[in-house]
């Protein structure tokens, strides 16, 4: 991989509709979203598109990493995806060019909170019970979803009783219970044991490839996480005005997308976006 | 020596009980060896006991007594539990919040409106009771709803929840532990403030009622066996709602379970430093 290679599209090429529509449908659309929190410009017109990935031989959905530094607003960036907070301008598109609807994206948060009071199963039943699920369709689709994420044998145990990258996994299932095209995930790696991280990982590329429309968002700190998983990668950089996206690699253009972060290619981008992440920070 | 050591845990629950009758019995020592004559000795509280059980009606100023402190009880539940979940309402949350700020200002005052009201007796008592015990109530249950993480209900929404659902799985359900805590708590408070209560219409009989007759003629060793009388029946009911907390609320054993089975924190030092303290040809 070379320098130019690794070079990061430019600010204009970032919001052009032509440049990336070319490349498959358009999976999500964020348009110029601005947001003031009080007298604090959060975030100054975020734009980015994901496009719809095609592999000949796999289904393949889509995963993109959104990196920066602490308090640039990545977490309200998502909250904004998943209709939890409106925008004070801009707007959020999903496929069709639709507006994304609150309570059709799922959203799991940094501390992956789980209902407590309720057993590991109960957590994904009660999901399928929410998505209008009969009885014997969501105890099916958590015992399957259980086994996804191997925590058959903690199907009766509470979340207090399970480790931070077991709640993980059970809050990652909770939410493709019921088929969600966007999923979002805010620091699904922090706080993990590299054994866990691993596990974290392995799931969130299983579900994203389980449907061709399936897109998933993450923020993350974790840049080789991110490498590893991502075929595009926004770095979101504070600005005098708020954040905003201050390069987009596309890492199917550059020929390293689902490699597994793998190779001196991979190693050489990481090292960039280490350092772009610093000059942003 | 772990028991001397802070931070360790708990240790089994037989150990907990040899511990806390070491306790007791010093105690009871402590009393019989007191220099204070004014103390009734422990044998002459336990017969005045038994006086007052078979001839003076404590076991049936004690169901009076109990009957008072459950609908009081029940009543300041529901009325607590409306207000502080209400309090999810913006518009009504200055409702609870309200309420809460009136635990200043004590019973004394309240006792000749609270009597038009009532008319006095047993509805009296249970008003005065249920006052009292509802403004804190509703103050530790408005905190506990208050401190519900924003995650938990925006995990429930991204879920596709509805606002009722949301309620009742996170607010409600999500917090009956800590609520049923709170109730507890409050159980103890209720209990404490009987003897005033009662004092107010003794007509009504009740043990706060027969404390203060026997008060009034220096019956000491009477007035200590009806409130040995008074703190057995409190901590029975102490312990029916923690036995109620549990059944409720299964995942609170659970979580309790797995603090019992953490292992001791030295454990690990003690294996590190038999490693570091070997010599040299053992490793």
């Amino acid at each position: 991989m070379n320098t130019a290679q690794n070079t990061p599209k430019s600010a204009k090429a970032r919001c052009s509709v032509e440049s990336e529509a070319a490349r498959g449908d358009v999976v999500l659309d964020v348009r110029r979203v601005s947001l003031t929190l009080g007298a604090k410009r959060v975030l100054d017109h975020v734009c980015f598109r994901l496009v719809d990935r095609v592999r000949e031989d796999a289904v393949t959905g889509q995963i993109a990493c959104v990196l920066g530094p602490s308090g640039a607003g990545k977490t309200r960036l998502l909250r904004i995806l998943a209709g939890l907070d409106a925008p004070d301008s801009g707007e959020v598109l999903g496929p069709g060019g639709k507006p994304v609807l609150e309570r059709k994206v799922g959203m799991v948060f940094q501390d992956y909170p789980l209902l407590r009071h309720r057993t590991v199963k109960e957590n994904l039943t009660l999901a399928g019970r929410i998505a209008g699920l009969d009885a014997r369709a969501r105890n099916e689709r958590a015992d399957e979803l259980l086994a996804m994420v191997r925590l058959e044998s903690k199907a009766d145990r509470y979340p207090a009783q399970l480790s931070g990258g077991e709640r993980q996994r059970v809050a990652i299932a909770q939410q493709v219970v019921a088929p969600r095209r966007l999923l979002l995930l805010d620091e699904p790696f922090s706080g993990l044991d590299p054994a866990a991280l691993v596990d974290v990982r392995e799931l969130v590329t299983r579900v994203a490839h389980q449907h061709q429309l399936n897109t998933v968002v993450i923020v993350t700190h974790d840049v080789r996480a991110a490498v590893a998983i991502s075929d595009t990668i926004l770095l979101l950089g504070k600005g005098p005005n708020g954040a905003r996206v201050v390069d987009t690699y596309d890492l199917v253009d550059m020929g390293i997308a689902w490699k597994g972060g793998e190779g001196r290619a991979c190693e050489a981008l990481a090292r960039v976006l280490e350092r772009r992440f610093r000059d942003v920070s | 020596m772990s028991l001397v050591r802070p931070f360790r845990a708990r240790g089994s629950l037989r150990g907990a009980a040899v511990l806390g009758a070491g306790w007791l019995a010093a105690a009871l020592a402590a009393w019989a060896l007191s220099p204070f004559r004014s103390l009734p000795t422990l044998g002459e509280i336990a017969s005045a006991f038994g006086r007052l059980w078979s001839e003076g009606g404590l076991g049936a100023e004690l169901f009076t007594t109990t009957r008072l402190i459950a609908v009081s009880l029940a009543l300041t539940v529901g009325i607590s539990l409306a207000l502080a979940y209400a309090s999810v309402v913006p518009a009504l949350r200055p409702l609870a919040h309200g309420v809460a700020k009136l635990r200043f200002l004590g019973l004394t005052g309240l006792v000749f409106p609270f009597t038009l009201a009532t008319g006095g007796g047993f509805r009296l008592k249970v008003a005065l009771l249920t006052f009292g015990m509802t403004t804190f109530l509703v103050t530790a249950v408005a905190r506990i709803v208050d401190e519900v993480p924003r995650a938990e209900i925006d995990q429930m929404r991204v879920l596709g929840a509805s606002d009722a659902r949301v309620a009742w799985e996170v607010i409600v359900r999500g917090t009956l532990d800590r609520t049923l805590d709170a109730v507890r708590q409050n159980l103890a408070m209720g209990w404490s403030m009987i003897t005033m209560v009662e004092g107010i219409s003794r007509s009504d009989g009740g043990i706060g009622a027969l404390i203060l007759n026997q008060n009034k003629h220096f019956h000491l060793a009477e007035v200590y066996a009806v409130l040995g009388a008074v703190l057995v029946v409190g901590l029975l009911l102490d312990h029916a709602m923690g036995v109620v907390t549990l059944v409720l609320c299964p995942h609170t054993r659970a979580a309790m379970d797995d603090a019992d089975a953490t292992p001791e924190i030295d454990s690990g030092r003690a294996e590190a430093e038999s490693v570091v303290d070997a010599p040299e040809s053992a490793s």
